[in-house]
């Protein structure tokens, strides 16, 4: 079971954002344990969940107040765990960012590529 | 045993260590070794909720994992040190995975492992005052106090 896992992939979606700070913070959490199971990765930004990329964001939201752990710490920690973050083309323009506006690290695509993942993946976690 | 402490954190001089990953490895007589967190780790992590170790006979390569642990606040893997198969697992953790709060460098200890290359990969690991004067630099370069919950191994 345990050798199975290894090497699958996950996309998870997060369409949650800044401005729900209590409905960001699992799906990072899972995909830095998937991560950490050695399964490839990916965080799928979109929706309202693009808002958390822009640069100054994710650090003032704190999770638990007094934690020190913010949105910018789950995020950073899917980076040093190889997970991919990629962002929605069309989610940018409805929050009127582009590229320089996102923090370091993350990827854009397309809206057909959401769906090409989305069959290629082994697994969908949609938040 | 000789140890330091910085910023409250605990290292063991005899133990050798990969910085980069907060572990350390211990040479036992038997030709294995044993691997572990960091106090540095564990601080970090803060109290552990669940550990998961890859099983006895599974081969790592180094820096892969042998075991995820989470936190309220973080998870992770824990990379291997070295390369090698898995020996054995500290059953301990199932029972009470704390224990790698209070005691990262005794109880707490993650896996044994028979290592492949043991010659080559211990050297490229830190020990002694080579280990402490790293993690002086890491320490005071990433900010970092440990904490130590209740009932954790006490050092002179």
């Amino acid at each position: 079971m345990e050798d199975e896992l290894e090497g699958k992939k996950i996309l998870v979606i997060q369409t949650h954002g800044v401005d729900t700070p209590t409905r960001t913070y699992s799906p990072l959490y899972y995909a830095v344990a998937a991560a950490a199971m050695e399964m490839e990765v990916m965080v799928w930004f979109t929706m309202n969940g693009t808002n958390q990329l822009r640069k100054g964001e994710a650090e003032k939201v704190e999770l638990v107040p007094g934690s020190g752990t913010t949105l910018k710490t789950m995020l950073e920690m899917c980076l040093d765990n190889e997970v991919e973050l990629k962002v929605c083309q069309q989610s940018l323009t409805l929050w009127d960012m582009t590229e320089d506006d996102l923090i370091e690290g993350v990827g854009i695509l397309g809206a057909t590529s959401i769906i090409d993942l989305a069959l290629n993946y082994d697994h969908v976690m949609y938040f | 045993m000789a140890h330091e402490f910085i910023n409250k954190c605990v290292v063991i001089k005899d133990l050798h260590y990969s910085v980069k990953d907060n572990t350390w490895v211990r040479v036992n007589e038997d030709g294995t070794v044993t691997i572990g967190m960091t106090d540095i780790a564990q601080s970090l992590a803060g109290p552990i909720l669940h550990a998961k170790s890859k099983k006895i006979g599974v081969v790592r390569k180094k820096g892969r994992p042998i075991a995820t642990v989470e936190s309220g606040k973080w998870v992770g893997p824990v990379k291997s040190p070295i390369t090698g198969e898995i020996v054995a697992v500290n059953e301990a953790l199932l029972e009470d995975v704390k224990v790698i709060n209070r005691s990262p460098y005794q109880d707490g200890w993650i896996v044994k492992m028979k290592p492949s290359d043991m010659e080559v990969e211990m050297a490229e690991l830190l020990t002694g005052d080579d280990a402490v004067d790293a993690y002086r630099a890491k320490i005071e370069e990433d900010g970092v106090t440990c904490t130590h919950i209740e009932g954790s191994d006490e050092y002179e």
